[in-house]
């Protein structure tokens, strides 16, 4: 039998005190690596599986201190800023162990489950009290399943509730490694037309569908539906209807129903890391707007909330 | 809020508030009349004739009477002292207060009768501060803030304070419901039967009889100034036109002639007759107690008869809310009131807790008390709620709605907690289900104990000094022992024993000033009013500052900033003593220069673990440091003869008493704030969220303490739904469970979103929430900073 403890992942950050993922007060771990890009995507550092530069602009002062440390000479003074050449830097970390304003950080850390367990485990008396536990995040947990089952394991073997935050975009003896480690499923439908979903998130959703009802039906996990509500891409009330009437009839009425309204957090993120965002263009929706969704779902008899 | 009383809260609404020079001048003629007499004589006569002369009115739409000072919204001056010297008051005039330059002329003219003949506290204070003991620490500001003449203790000057004279700095929680149930007339009945029997056989009984006679002197002039507003309120009725006007006022009469004498027979009595008594006893800090306990049999009783419904009861709990923001306290000198951020005010009301028999005594006036501060939006009373195990989650729920609208209030303590100390003191858990707090949130049984909290010891100025071989740095003054040059130290366990050998030094003195100012105020403030109300008063015939209490928590040592001594020592111990990686002489030299130069040492220093983050390393020391202080404080004995108690609460001295600490080896710089509580991180150290925060709390032992405090900061969009409610109730009891004591929230407005932006490293705890999710505010970008703070101006105008 494998250590559990002793597998190894790429995480890019432990959120203690997470109230809208889940019931109760949780610890979110944000997972790297995923198979999906979502024009919005409001993670984009857990893209990729590797170590990334973070450059907060705001906080650097220019200093310089991190030039002579990059031992590739990747870093120079631009409009009094320390601007990385991204085409250059390895990831090495140097720079960040050496800025004193904080802008420079390292996104991504090579974890054991073990590790992560014991983050997790720390705020167990929270959990006691709130009904909270676990989430794991990402990214898409799924891409990192052994690692993501193991955590999950350890904290099923401590009584610990879990839930996994997924797009869903996994093959099914993938889910199966996961899946009984897990008691929750936040599940993300993004749209409901398949060129449109693959329009947005680079992928086709005929898996997720297929994926979603098996778990709900078969495996018969809790799962509550999560629908990022982005303006332009997928509120028409087209789409919305055909995403209410498929919880509806495919899953079920006692499904519960998140719409996540859009923000801009993401924007940011891609700037520093220095990444070109994709051509995407939208604003947070109205809070007008996201009633008049809400009561599609409500329309067909599903229970549904605005936010996580 | 009703037209009444939204009425009554635009009258608020002043530029100035006048300062009165009534009181003052009716209390000194009497002193006047009657040098020579015993002072608790004296001080029950003076009373009575202020309240005898007392220029009276009831404002348009009061249902509660009892003007607080002689002009709306008015301040008098205090009646203790010499009023603010020139140039403090020419500062307050320009600030909120109005005096015409006539009454000013008067007002300067009463100081010589208190300057310079040891009638004031801080003359016979200053009696004791010899130049070779104590008067190098107290003018250090060690104890803050600082004194700068033996005579002029902390800043002469108090406007804003209520009908009777008070019994100086010390707290009471009076037994409110005595008044209430009983009525005035009792204690006076009581004293006279006592008298009668007494034969003047020792100096006991003729004390005994100074202390009988004045509570029968000043108690019925209280029963007569009620009476007084009874004609006003029948005279007024007479004249009114309008019939509901009429009404209103014929009931007041009626009420105002009852209590405070008689025992209330209903709710609005009850309700009228602690106004008066409150107003007796009104300080810059007076208790509510457990305000829905003692008020609620009336309030059960009305409703049962159909004599009252919950819109009227509501009424009257808005009408106390207002009329308590008619008494305004401005007290001391510039520090002084730095200390105390302005005008401040600690009226503390109780709410939830259990029965005497342990069951949960939530009622259905805890609910209206919070629904009235929810409905009025003003900063007084504030609400404290007890939590124990069986707090039902509505009333959580209730009060953290109330939380979310950014008043401050309610705070949560915990019974457990604080159960826990009292019991662990010798107090029958019978009794200490019975506690409430007077001031922030000092323990206190009402009736049979009195607290003195009021020493701001800042903790971090004594690390400076251990790091200097006893030197204040800023000085060059040996203020304490020589317990070595920091470059001596071999060990780390060495550094801590010195720092442990001048903070017992240091706290040695401060229970010496401490003392000192009890025994001044046992000479200077007897007080039947107060008194005559403790358990067994008039059997004893004492005043309750000139006798041992049923619990004597009558002394408590306070601190400030320990936590930067923890996260200081943290550093200490890992970086110069384990990993060796700075030397003393860098550490000391990078302090002395306040890092300039030396920032990779100070980045160095902020990089190791820092209390509030859940790690064992750091919070092992901070538990040692609080227990250290725990049993150091125990170990002393106060002029009552009973221990010290520890207690942490800064209030708002971390301000001004960082602003006198140099720079300190957790990357804080010189004159930098203190953390705001005992229980919470330096500012921007906790980086893993509020359950890392309350880790950390619980690793320290504070049922060992009369009161600690811990302060989280929150945008309410981090407390939209009730279901977010519901979660931060999980986190309050968690914390309750584990140990901790007190918590509050202070739900952040838009100029500290604003600040934030600007200063993002002293707000990296303050939680907001982007549409999904809640996150720190400071690692957001500039985009989203400013779309959170244009919802925030959205959500202030709803």
């Amino acid at each position: 039998m494998t250590n559990l403890s002793a597998v190894e992942g790429m995480i890019f950050n432990v959120q203690h005190y997470c109230i809208h993922d889940g019931p109760g007060i949780r610890t979110t771990v944000f997972m790297k690596g995923c198979p999906l890009r979502c024009l919005w995507c409001q993670n984009p550092e857990s893209h990729s599986m590797c170590h990334q530069i973070f450059f907060t602009a705001e906080k650097c002062a220019g200093c310089g201190k991190c030039i002579p440390a990059c031992p590739i000479g990747a870093i120079h003074i631009q409009d009094g800023k320390a601007v990385t050449n991204r085409n250059l830097c390895q990831s090495c970390g140097v720079c960040t162990t050496v800025c004193l304003h904080e802008a420079r950080n390292m996104m991504g850390t090579r974890v054991s489950a073990g590790e992560v367990f014991n983050k997790i485990e720390q705020d167990k008396i929270f959990y006691e009290e709130s009904g909270g536990g676990a989430t794991l995040s990402g990214g898409e947990p799924l891409f990192q399943s052994e690692f993501a089952a193991s955590v999950l394991s350890l904290c099923k073997k401590a009584g610990i509730h879990t839930a996994l935050e997924t797009s869903g975009y996994a093959r099914w003896d993938i889910l199966q490694l996961v899946l009984p480690y897990v008691d929750l499923l936040l599940f993300d439908l993004k749209h409901m037309d398949p060129s449109e979903h693959q329009k947005c998130t680079g992928v086709s959703n005929e898996l997720i569908k297929d994926n979603v009802i098996r778990i709900y039906h078969q495996q018969k996990k809790p799962v509550i539906i999560r629908i990022p509500v982005i303006p332009g891409y997928n509120d028409s009330l087209e789409n919305i209807e055909a995403t209410a009437e498929f919880v509806a009839c495919k899953l079920g009425a006692s499904v519960p129903v998140n719409l996540l309204p859009f923000h801009r957090l993401g924007e940011s993120k891609n700037e520093r890391m220095g990444v070109q965002g994709l051509l995407f263009n939208s604003i947070p929706p109205s809070e007008q707007h996201l009633k008049e969704l809400k009561e599609i779902f409500v329309s067909h008899g599903l229970t549904v909330q605005i936010g996580g | 809020m009703n037209e009444r009383l939204t009425k009554l809260k635009d009258r608020l609404k002043v530029d100035k508030y006048p300062i009165c020079l009534e009181k003052a001048s009716l209390i000194l003629d009497s002193y006047k009349q009657t040098e020579g007499l015993p002072t608790v004589l004296r001080r029950a006569m003076s009373t009575a004739h202020y309240l005898d002369h007392k220029s009276i009115f009831i404002e348009d739409g009061e249902l509660l009477v009892g003007n607080v000072a002689s002009l709306p919204m008015g301040m008098e001056a205090g009646s203790l002292g010499p009023t603010w010297p020139e140039e403090d008051l020419d500062d307050l005039k320009k600030g909120s207060l109005y005096i015409s330059p006539e009454d000013e002329t008067r007002l300067r003219a009463m100081d010589s009768y208190w300057l310079g003949q040891g009638r004031t506290l801080d003359e016979r204070q200053g009696l004791y501060y010899d130049d070779d003991h104590l008067w190098p620490f107290i003018k250090s500001g060690i104890l803050c803030p600082p004194w700068n003449r033996k005579e002029q203790g902390r800043g002469p000057g108090t406007a804003g304070v209520g009908w009777g004279l008070g019994i100086g700095l010390s707290l009471i929680l009076p037994d409110y419901a005595k008044v209430i149930n009983e009525g005035l007339n009792k204690v006076i009945g009581d004293a006279r039967a006592e008298l009668t029997n007494l034969r003047y056989t020792d100096t006991e009984a003729i004390k005994k009889a100074d202390f009988l006679k004045a509570t029968v002197i000043a108690f019925e002039a209280i029963v007569r100034i009620g009476k007084r507003f009874g004609d006003l309120a029948s005279g007024m009725a007479r004249e009114e036109k309008d019939s509901v006007r009429k009404n209103e006022l014929q009931r007041i009469a009626e009420t105002c002639y009852r209590v405070p004498g008689e025992p209330a027979g209903t709710f609005r009595e009850a309700m009228q007759s602690f106004w008066f008594y409150w107003m007796m006893v009104a300080s810059g800090t007076t208790p509510g107690g457990r305000f829905d306990q003692f008020m609620y049999p009336f309030y059960k009783k009305d409703r049962e008869m159909g004599r009252i419904n919950d819109h009227e009861v509501l009424e009257l709990l808005e009408c106390l809310r207002i009329k308590i923001m008619h008494f305004n306290f401005i007290n001391g000198g510039k520090e002084q009131r730095d200390k105390w951020a302005g005008i401040a005010r600690w009226h503390n009301f109780v709410i939830g807790g259990v029965t005497p028999d342990g069951a949960d005594a939530t009622n259905e006036l805890s609910y209206l008390i919070l629904e009235a501060a929810l409905d009025c939006q003003t900063p007084h009373h504030t609400i404290t709620v007890r939590v124990h195990d069986k707090t039902p989650e509505e009333l959580m729920i209730k009060a953290l709605e109330v939380v979310r609208t950014g008043i401050g209030m309610p705070a949560f303590i915990s019974d457990n907690s604080y159960l826990d100390f009292l019991t662990s003191q010798g107090v029958s858990m019978v009794e200490a289900r019975d506690y409430a707090l007077a001031g922030c949130l000092d323990v206190n049984l009402p009736g049979k104990s009195r607290i003195n909290a009021f020493g701001m010891f800042v903790v971090p100025r004594i690390f400076e000094i251990t790091m200097n071989n006893g030197v204040e740095p800023k000085t060059g003054v040996q203020l304490g022992p020589k317990t070595g040059e920091f470059a001596s130290f071999e060990t780390f366990d060495d550094f801590m024993k010195a720092f442990k050998e001048q903070l017992c030094f240091f706290m040695s003195l401060t229970n010496e000033e401490h003392n000192i100012l009890l025994q001044a105020q046992r000479d200077l403030y007897p007080d039947v009013v107060h008194s005559a109300l403790m358990v067994d008063a008039i059997k004893v015939g004492k005043d309750a500052l000139d006798r041992a209490l049923p619990f004597e928590n009558g002394s408590a040592l306070n601190m400030v900033g320990m936590i930067n001594v923890a996260d200081s020592m943290a550093v200490v111990k890992k970086l110069v003593f384990e990993e060796r990686k700075v030397s003393k002489k860098d550490l000391h030299a990078a302090l002395a220069a306040n890092w300039e130069g030396y920032e990779d040492i100070r980045r160095m220093c902020l990089a190791v673990p820092k209390f509030g983050n859940g790690d064992a390393f750091v919070d092992s020391i901070a538990c040692e440091l609080y227990r250290f202080w725990a049993d150091t404080s125990n170990s002393f004995r106060s002029i009552y003869g009973a221990t010290v108690k520890p207690t942490a609460i800064s209030i708002t001295a971390h301000a001004p008493g960082g602003s006198m600490t140099g720079a300190t080896p957790d990357g804080r710089y010189a004159g930098d704030s203190l953390p705001d509580g005992s229980m919470s991180p330096s500012q921007g150290m906790d980086l893993n969220g509020p359950t890392g925060v309350i880790r950390s709390a619980v690793a320290v032992d504070q049922s060992s303490y009369q009161a600690t405090l811990l302060n989280m900061k929150f945008h309410p969009t981090a407390l939209q739904s009730t279901d977010d409610l519901r979660k931060l109730s999980g986190l309050i009891k968690t914390y309750f469970k584990n140990g901790g004591k007190h918590i509050q929230f202070n739900v952040v407005d838009q100029e500290t979103l604003l600040k934030a932006q600007k200063n993002p490293e002293r707000y990296r705890d303050l939680i907001v929430r982007v549409a999904g999710y809640s996150t720190y505010f400071t690692i957001l970008n500039k985009a989203v900073q400013d779309e959170i703070i244009e919802r925030a101006e959205h959500r202030s105008t709803v």
